[in-house]
């Protein structure tokens, strides 16, 4: 099976967050098929470049909600992706 | 003959002119491969927008700052000039190859682009390319490694042409472009070696540079359309 590359893994990640609106991490490290490790590596990327947000509820858990840069990167991915490849980057 | 006579008569302002497209283009594709950087945090598309803003920084200095005739302004402000064309050109040829490697030889990720630890090791190469051909009062440091530069870089534009082409058509105006500045600095080489800057080829190859940047420009509009 073909490694996934950077993006997408970031476009699956954002994807599965997408469709379920919010995200506890333990299903989405499950969904995101990475290891614990390179999970929370992306997931502090993810956070600290503002794809998407850590919230906690009432009873202090964890869970990810998609950013508006976030939403806009998974509208652009198609985009992007094309750039890339276009141009050999 | 009366195109040509009003080109040489009118030289320094057509320079003006032809810099003016080159940096209003490189400006639109910097300005374009920005936003998509500050979406996807892509290495590749940041190198490739630093190798434009280079260019662009690099065509502004010898183009507008090099044809300025103001009283007070002396030998070594256009020694300066020079050196920081050269300096500017150099450094975007190799952003632009490293644009196309980085992949392979950058492990981790970086977050400065303009200043990380590899760059500095082309910014180091670029000022010392410029102050020899400065010391020579030649241009030819500056020749020999762009030529290296676009030749490698159109081996490898030419394999994912080969590997890609069919499925991602600008790969193959990619290929193009690469091999039209390799011919452009072979021109320019050879017209600064034996026929001390013959205003004929000198045309054709701000033609070729113009057609350069134009594929560039061609590729981020087409690329980046919605569908």
């Amino acid at each position: 099976m073909k490694k996934r590359e950077r993006l997408e893994v970031i476009r699956d990640i954002l994807n599965s967050i997408n469709k379920n609106h919010k995200m506890k991490p333990t299903r989405l490290l499950y969904s995101s098929n990475l290891s614990p490790q390179m999970f929370k590596t992306y997931i502090n990327e993810l956070i600290s470049k503002g794809f998407i947000n850590l919230e906690f509820d009432k009873k202090d858990k964890k869970s990810f909600t998609l950013t508006k840069k976030g939403t806009e990167f998974l509208k652009e991915y198609k985009v992007i992706e094309g750039f890339i490849e276009n141009f050999g980057l | 003959m009366l195109l040509y006579d009003l080109i040489v008569e009118n030289k320094e302002l057509l320079k003006i002119f032809y810099a003016l497209i080159v940096a209003i283009i490189c400006t639109f594709i910097v300005v374009k491969t920005h936003k998509l950087f500050k979406i996807s945090f892509h290495n590749g598309i940041r190198y490739l927008r630093n190798a434009f803003l280079f260019y662009a920084i690099a065509f502004i200095i010898r183009y507008f700052l090099g044809v300025l005739i103001l009283p007070g302004l002396n030998e070594i402000y256009f020694s300066l000039v020079r050196i920081f064309f050269e300096f500017f050109i150099i450094m975007a040829g190799f952003f632009l190859i490293y644009s196309l490697l980085w992949k392979k030889i950058e492990p981790e990720q970086n977050y400065y682009s303009l200043f990380n630890k590899r760059i500095a090791i082309f910014y180091g190469m670029a000022f010392v390319l410029a102050i020899l051909d400065f010391a020579w009062q030649t241009g030819y440091f500056m020749f020999f490694s762009q030529i290296s530069i676009f030749a490698y870089a159109s081996i490898v534009s030419f394999n994912n042409y080969r590997k890609n082409g069919r499925k991602h058509k600008f790969l193959k105006f990619y290929l193009i472009a690469m091999l039209l500045s390799f011919g452009a600095w072979i021109l320019n080489a050879l017209s600064a070696l034996y026929f001390e800057w013959d205003k004929g080829i000198m045309m054709n190859i701000y033609g070729i540079n113009i057609i350069f940047f134009l594929l560039f420009l061609y590729g981020s509009i087409k690329v980046t359309k919605y569908k």
